[in-house]
């Protein structure tokens, strides 16, 4: 399937349940809500035009008015790729987990629970990863994340 | 054997195991000398790669790239300068395309050997370790050659390449092609048919390709798992469908599959090199009006991937239109490969599982970041 094909047939299938977005300018980027994200991840992959069964990555972001977790796709058969877009809100960031579709989603989804401080619902191991056991100085990868010896670099030429 | 009591016990392998190719802490529970369950301990290596690079400017993240994936650095430079072109949409001139094709792959077989060596020498056999790091040294020499580092290239940046080749490289590169051909012969007599070899490896560690797949396994694993997928051609980047090639596929899903997987990788990389330096053109290595310190992409998303030899090695960078990125997000093969080390890896021998955790040829720098 072409990128446009595919860019039409997402949409026309997924209406109110994939928003296209223009972020991405090259790739085929799309909105979902918190609330359809299991549901929505379960019918890509078992879709047999789509079989996304490939789980490339889960990157949080942190835009400091809002937190995103973004879910790269491959497809192993069709050789194709989608990203989704899930947005919470900066104040209790929270999102389902997506280990019961690709089991693969559990160290990414436990990475950004640590580093980001976004809660996994129904996630069966939410415990220490990356950080050292006793951390106890919140989550390092926020924006508003501070610490003695974290020096902010200035914009070149400045 | 009345009174005898028997129970589970857990042993710590690592962090400083020599098989662990790093700082991995494998907690195992043991029932006896038969491993029942894997729990692997990361983060040992954890230096927030992510986070620094979100405090430089996008060519000042290139040389903390080099320390995401040491072993192949080249390909670690070149997934963030994809995602950071392809977000300013910058055109890289012709000969630079060709310069990182040939040295990805030159990085590739560096690669493939260190883990042809490394991977015989935690089974018990010292002399497969001398030939792969012999012949790899003929390749950090090019590598000195051009951008004066041996580990560390920072070498493929935003717009191009750092600097040009020197005008001796193509023909010794030319000669080292030629010389691991041969040598090639070699490494298969010393192990291909080494009846230690086959006994420690045949049918050892059988990843089937359903949970692979799951796992989000990737590269050399994956396809010797009977998954024909390889981002060169299924998803090609810079100029890889301008070169006619193979990708290898096996279907025994064990470590020696693996094995023989990487060495037929090595052939089809030196071919690759071969037609890379036939039409290695002339012209400039950086894209022109290209100023690194004031480089601001427009404000956007983008996840760019590449094949390395550990897998899918990519990139999701985010841009705010400033001179540096908001998010850097990195994903690397061994991340996903030591995930399903737990699914697959027990059941065995303790011994067998340093012979799995070799085959996926996992290192720890990319998992941890």
């Amino acid at each position: 399937m072409t990128k446009d094909a595919l860019k039409d047939y997402v949409a026309g299938h997924y209406e109110g349940k994939l928003t296209p977005l223009d972020t991405g300018r090259f790739d085929l980027w799309f909105e979902v809500k918190a609330g359809d994200l299991v549901e929505v991840a379960q019918s890509l992959r078992d879709d047999e035009q789509l079989k996304f069964d490939f789980l490339c990555n889960i990157g949080g972001v942190d835009t400091t008015e809002r937190f995103e977790a973004v879910y790269s796709l491959a497809s192993t058969v069709h050789k194709h790729r989608i990203d989704l877009k899930v947005v919470m809100s900066h104040d209790a960031p929270e999102v389902d987990s997506v280990q019961q579709v690709w089991p693969g989603a559990n160290w990414f989804e436990r990475e950004m629970w640590e580093l980001y401080g976004i809660n996994v619902k129904n996630h069966d191991n939410l415990t220490r990863f990356l950080l050292p056991d006793e951390w106890d100085q919140g989550h390092p990868m926020r924006k508003d994340w501070d610490a003695p010896d974290f020096i902010r670099m200035p914009e070149p030429g400045q | 054997m009345t009174g005898l009591r028997t129970e589970e016990f857990v042993v710590n392998m690592g962090p400083q195991h020599p098989s662990t190719h790093g700082v991995c802490r494998l907690m195992l529970t043991m029932s006896g000398e038969k491993v029942i369950k894997i729990e692997p301990v990361i983060g040992y290596l954890h230096r927030a790669i992510e986070k620094i690079c979100e405090n430089r400017t996008y060519n000042q993240c290139i040389p903390m790239m080099d320390r995401f994936e040491y072993v192949t650095s080249m390909s670690s430079n070149m997934v963030f300068a994809l995602a950071a072109e392809k977000l300013a949409e910058l055109e890289v001139p012709e000969r630079a395309e060709y310069l990182r094709v040939i040295m990805l792959e030159l990085n590739r077989i560096a690669s493939h050997l260190i883990f042809y060596g490394v991977t015989a020498m935690d089974l018990g056999a010292l002399t497969p370790f001398l030939y792969g790091l012999r012949e790899r040294e003929m390749i950090v020499d090019l590598f000195e050659m051009t951008c004066g580092q041996r580990l560390t290239y920072n070498y493929i940046r935003v717009g191009g390449v750092s600097k040009d080749i020197p005008k001796e490289f193509v023909p010794k590169c030319r000669e080292t092609v030629k010389t691991i051909r041969e040598k090639l012969l070699d490494y298969e007599g010393l192990l291909n048919e080494n009846p230690i070899w086959l006994v420690r490896n045949k049918k050892v560690g059988v990843l089937p390709t359903d949970l692979a797949i799951a796992y989000g396994v990737s590269g050399p694993v994956a396809r010797a798992s009977g998954i024909d997928f390889d981002l060169r051609r299924d998803d090609p980047y810079s100029i890889y469908d301008r070169f006619d090639w193979d990708v290898p596929v096996r279907h025994n899903c064990d470590c020696y599959d693996r094995y023989l997987l990487r060495l037929d990788e090595i052939k089809q990389s030196l071919n690759i090199i071969d037609q890379a330096l036939d039409g290695l053109p002339e012209g400039p290595v950086q894209a022109p009006k290209f100023k690194p310190m004031s480089f601001k992409p427009p404000a956007g998303e983008v996840y760019s991937r590449i094949e390395n030899s550990r897998g899918e090695m990519g990139c999701y960078l985010v841009s705010d239109g400033t001179t540096k990125p908001v998010r850097v997000k990195l994903r690397g093969g061994s991340y996903s490969q030591l995930q399903a080390l737990p699914h697959f890896g027990t059941g065995g021998m303790i011994a067998d599982l340093v012979a799995i955790f070799a085959s996926l040829d996992i290192i720890l720098p990319e998992v941890d970041r």
